[in-house]
């Protein structure tokens, strides 16, 4: 963006900020929930409180794909599609989370096939990104280069001692600052960005290459063997985006109802059943292979990026203790050289 | 502005207009789109699936076994669960939701001039009965055909009645063969794989089809190059759980490679640079 793209807000004028774009549109924004935040969509005029926030519990994703979110209607022999034109903003989403964001993209919308649902709710989002200044215990976006942003987003703030640089990234974001132009001021540039500070690492150089010589590995084993099959890696990833489709009935009347998406787990045993009780991926190795492959391997070929951001929710939420940095780097001392 | 025409998954309405009691848990429906137009846009290659729903039950993947020629398209369902089971209570004018047709059928094109051998194994038949009367309808692009369609038992067979009129043609040879012997049948007895095993092809000129159960796809790949015929030559429709099949919804995965979108048909040759177990 040009010169003009460039403001400054203080944080006394944020809340303000907040409340008037409450008043246009739907703000998903991290809210103080259980052990950390979550995306929640604010009251109008709720307070904000950014205090002590790295990256919420669960991945924006769900803005996206709601679970349970109609996608066919019916009435006796009326059948409709349904979709969410709704303009809606999310704010202060991460930096990993907006990569994720643009790799979903590149599943839904890509590959000469429009996911229409996703398309609908992805073309009314306003992104409003926030970049860290301090990284969480699992994060390891330096890695995944997906600490900084070159695009994506409408606006992106960076905290800076008493306010916010912000960048307008397009020329919707720079309407929403004119529409709050008072608490705005107009800045030379952004500050120099510092890097969050991952103290976890991915070695990713070679790293497809290497991971495919380990397909048949005994480490998958290993791990499967720890693994609980309880789908919390891929509930929490801001990428996964498995679903199925249910039809559902309107219980008072059989007529009517409703097809509607829930998300799915290739975690699960079921995920690949098919008739006569056939399970493609009967073994938990297997499965836990497709997450990590996925995750490294098949993405990139598929997408040009890999399908991890670095986000370290995975890690976070498994109760087993398997961090994929760890997967990574045993694959790489043991299959790198051979 | 959002488009008013946007389908990603509303099916079309078609009509039951023929039901055929094939086997025991296997019934024919052929069905006529309620809207020509609908018909046109379900413009379908042999080995291309739809999606078939009925409101408030579910939605399930089927190969078309018709001929992509006719007017009217026709499904051969195994009744094993959900969907399945409500489709079996369908009658005469009952409507059924389509969507489609997906993936990538069989490559007819490609192997044009060429001998063909179609393997079939159980409810794997329809795609490759589709494949079989476009290659009738086009017999002089065609060299020999050979089909060998295997069941466990006797009661298992269908398409009985459109037998005598694939044999009519020249240089069509049609085996049935039943995994064990029994008094009701006099025909073939045995695997697939033993029948493959008898002919007599010129594996440089022969193309390779199957479809059925995976471990009969990795048997059947195995003797079809025993005979000579080339891992490109050689194509296989698999099965895997589908929700969506447009490559969004996961399920159907192998490796990187999504089934509904990449196939259902593979060749050998990309099977074998799969990143994930086939079978
Ligand atoms: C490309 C393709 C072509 C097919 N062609 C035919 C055909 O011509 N004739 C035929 O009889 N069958 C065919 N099948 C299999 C058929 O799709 C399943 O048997 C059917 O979806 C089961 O539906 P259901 O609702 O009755 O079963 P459910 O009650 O949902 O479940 C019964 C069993 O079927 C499995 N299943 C459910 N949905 C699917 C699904 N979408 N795909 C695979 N398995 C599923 C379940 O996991 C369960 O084990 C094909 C499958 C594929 C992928
Ligand atoms: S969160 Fe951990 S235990 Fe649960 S499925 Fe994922 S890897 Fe396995
Ligand atoms: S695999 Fe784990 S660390 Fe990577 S994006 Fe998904 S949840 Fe985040
Ligand atoms: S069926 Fe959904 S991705 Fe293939």
């Amino acid at each position: 963006m040009t010169q003009d793209s460039y403001y400054f807000i203080e944080k006394k004028d944020l809340q303000g900020f907040i409340d008037a774009l409450t008043l246009k549109m739907s703000v998903f924004a991290p809210v103080r929930k259980g052990r950390g935040f979550r995306f929640e969509k604010l009251k109008n005029k709720q307070k904000l409180d950014l205090n002590g926030y790295i990256n919420t519990e669960f991945p924006p994703k769900s803005i996206l794909m709601p679970e349970g979110e109609a996608l066919v209607r019916y009435k006796e022999s009326m059948i409709c599609e349904v979709f969410d034109d709704v303009k809606k903003a999310v704010f202060a989403i991460r930096p990993c989370d907006v990569h994720a964001m643009l790799l979903l993209d590149k599943v839904m919308m890509g590959h000469g096939d429009i996911e229409e649902h996703y398309e609908a709710r992805r073309k009314n989002l306003i992104v409003i990104a926030m970049n860290c200044t301090e990284a969480g215990e699992n994060c390891f976006c330096e890695s995944m280069e997906t600490d900084r942003l070159y695009g994506g987003f409408d606006l992106l703030f960076t905290e800076n001692g008493n306010g916010y640089h912000v960048e307008a990234g397009s020329e919707e974001g720079k309407k929403i600052i004119d529409d709050s132009a008072k608490l705005f001021r107009k800045s030379s540039g952004m500050p120099a960005k510092t890097k969050p500070g991952c103290t976890k690492k991915i070695d990713t150089a070679g790293l497809p290459e290497i991971m495919k010589k380990a397909a048949n590995s005994s480490i998958w084993e290993d791990t499967a063997k720890r693994c609980l099959s309880c789908a919390s890696c891929t509930f929490v990833c801001p990428t996964c985006y498995c679903f199925s489709l249910k039809h559902e009935p309107d219980v008072t009347d059989l007529k009517n109802g409703e097809v509607k998406r829930e998300m799915d787990y290739c975690m699960l045993l079921r995920f690949s059943k098919v008739a006569g009780d056939y399970v493609f991926r009967q073994h938990r190795t297997e499965r836990v292979k497709q997450f990590f492959y996925h995750k490294l391997v098949y993405g990139l070929e598929n997408e040009g990026k890999n399908h991890c951001v670095g986000c370290g929710r995975c890690i976070t939420e498994c109760m087993a203790g398997i961090d994929i940095t760890e997967e990574a780097a045993k694959v790489r001392k043991k299959y790198a050289k051979v | 502005m959002p488009k008013s025409d946007r389908h990603t998954y509303k099916p079309v309405p078609a009509e039951v207009v023929r039901i055929i009691d094939e086997a025991p848990g296997i019934k024919t429906f052929r069905l006529r789109f309620e809207r020509p137009g609908d018909r046109k846009r379900f413009d379908f290659l042999p080995g291309q699936f739809g999606l078939f729903s009925l409101m408030g039950i579910g939605e399930a993947t089927f190969s078309m076994c018709s001929s992509p020629r006719e007017e009217e398209i026709e499904i051969s369902v195994r009744n094993v669960g959900n969907t399945t089971d409500a489709m079996f209570t369908m009658k005469k004018g009952d409507l059924i939701g389509v969507r489609g047709p997906y993936g990538k059928g069989f490559p007819l094109d490609v192997v044009k001039g060429k001998d063909v051998v179609i393997v079939a194994g159980g409810i794997g038949f329809p795609p490759l009965v589709s494949v079989l009367e476009y290659l009738l309808f086009r017999r002089k692009d065609y060299g020999k055909i050979w089909v060998i369609y295997g069941v466990k038992t006797v009661d298992d067979i269908v398409y009985r009645y459109k037998g005598p009129r694939w044999r009519k043609h020249k240089d069509v040879t049609i085996t049935t063969t039943v995994e064990k012997k029994c008094r009701e049948w006099n025909g073939c007895t045995g695997m697939v794989t033993d029948h493959i095993r008898k002919l007599k092809i010129n594996p440089a000129n022969t193309a390779g089809f199957s479809c059925g159960p995976p471990v009969m796809l990795k048997f059947v790949s195995e003797e079809f190059q025993k005979l000579g015929i080339e891992p490109e030559n050689i194509h296989l429709s698999l099965e895997r759980m589908m929700q969506c099949g447009i490559g969004k919804c996961g399920h159907c995965n192998i490796g990187d490679k999504y089934v509904c979108r990449d196939g259902p048909v593979f060749s050998l040759a990309e099977l074998r640079r799969m990143q994930e177990d086939v079978w």
